[in-house]
């Protein structure tokens, strides 16, 4: 693991590292993924299952489930505010990376991915199981949410107004406007295709490796440094569609290159794209 | 079981157990059928709104329906819909397709439990089946 020397080498743990601290009473694993029923097929073992509509989304509001509603899923999952979480899932991490976001969002101290997701972890031929895990009792006390990792529309507004750096991280396609959605996810609609005047696509998934891992920091460097020109000490806001997949990209940005002030805007294309009296850019 | 049955299993249950008929379902789709293996390796029959690869033939011989299907293990959701549509509509009459609710996904109760951003895929598949069916009954 050391070898990739990460910004902050701590957040990323590695399959033989949580194989080892399968029975640790201070961590808890959570998968999360893009399919509801994944985890139910089978699941590392002791781990707890979070899935990001129905339990991270608001089901009225367009929001997270706020604070409260967070502190006492996280007691229902066995997690208390010193648990160390590590969080693992399907397609790259993607939304494991969302879930850890939402988790900081909420001022969870200690969380970890794992790295190669579920993919590395099954891959490996390691154990999976369908029993439920035995939860371990667990108090948590609401933390206020940490808005210095989060961004809403204003934030934007003002952000393009003093030219400072937006990714779009969805496909090409997208960021053309030429694709309303992303290809073979026709799920979120907007009215219209393009993008934030002024953003630069850089498609998330270039910062992850066949086998699901994260690229090493020198190939990261690379792609957000070199070629895009992104500096660890600006203010960068990342978006994609609904704020699943710039969570990747903030992760990539924020732990695995030290940048100092990322943000995600979870109200991505699916708000701009369709909000009244804003400028886009095909 | 005909869709009427199915519906009425999924809507006597809990979320949780939902959950786990789906897993069940997703858990008997047949193997498919090794005549069409060369087929789905070319790529040929995915529903392309799926972000899994779902291979899906419909047919209509004699006004028999049969429902050829592959879906990763690694997709149980859009696994356990090919499996429902399976158990449902193979091996019987094209009318039952036809007659089947336009809004199966709503009376299953998969809406809320999958979120609007994950009902695509399963439109897609059922739209298809649908579609198919009609086109080559009318053919």
């Amino acid at each position: 693991m050391a070898s990739h020397e990460y910004a902050n080498q701590d957040v990323l743990v590695s399959t033989d590292w949580v194989a080892e601290h399968l029975s640790d009473s201070d961590i808890r694993l959570v998968e999360s993924n893009e399919d509801v029923l994944l985890y139910g097929t089978g699941h590392i073992p002791g781990a707890v299952h979070i899935d990001w509509v129905n339990d991270l989304n608001d089901q009225t509001v367009r929001d997270y489930v706020g604070h409260h509603r967070f502190a006492e899923l996280c007691m229902e999952k066995g997690i208390s505010n010193d648990t160390t979480v590590v969080f693992y899932g399907d397609k790259s991490n993607w939304w494991a990376c969302y879930a850890f976001w939402v988790f900081k969002l909420y001022g969870h101290a200690n969380c970890l991915i794992m790295n190669g997701g579920r993919a590395k972890w099954a891959a490996e031929g390691r154990p999976m199981t369908t029993e439920t895990a035995t939860q371990a009792a667990a108090t948590y006390e609401a933390q206020p949410e940490d808005a210095s990792i989060r961004a809403f529309r204003s934030d934007v507004m003002d952000h393009i107004g003093s030219g400072l750096p937006l990714v779009d991280v969805r496909s090409p396609g997208e960021f053309a406007g030429t694709l309303l959605h992303m290809p073979a996810y026709p799920q979120e609609g907007a009215l219209r295709g393009g993008h934030i005047p002024g953003a630069r696509n850089i498609p998330w998934g270039r910062a992850a490796n066949e086998d699901a891992t994260f690229k090493s920091r020198k190939e990261l460097e690379e792609i957000y440094l070199d070629e895009q020109g992104l500096s660890p000490d600006g203010d960068t806001v990342a978006y994609c569609r609904i704020g699943e997949r710039s969570s990747h990209t903030w992760f990539v940005l924020t732990y695995l290159l030290g940048f100092d002030k990322v943000r995600n805007y979870d109200g991505s294309w699916t708000e701009w794209g369709n909000l009244v009296g804003v400028p886009i850019e095909k | 079981m005909r869709i009427e049955e199915i519906v009425e299993e999924f809507t006597e249950v809990e979320d949780e157990t939902r959950l786990e008929l789906l897993l069940e379902y997703a858990d008997s789709l047949p193997p498919l059928p090794q005549a069409y293996h060369s087929l789905r390796d070319a790529g040929i029959g995915l529903i392309h709104e799926c972000q899994a690869p779902v291979f899906l033939l419909v047919e209509v011989k004699d006004g028999t329906v049969r429902i050829i299907a592959d879906v990763p293990h690694e997709a149980p959701t859009p696994r356990s819909f090919v499996s429902i549509l399976f158990e449902a509509f193979d091996g019987r009459p094209a009318q039952d397709v036809r007659m089947a609710p336009d809004d199966l996904i709503h009376q299953l109760g998969l809406t809320h439990m999958l979120g609007m951003q994950r009902l695509r895929g399963l439109s897609a598949i059922y739209r298809f089946t649908r579609s198919e069916v009609t086109r080559q009954v009318n053919a």
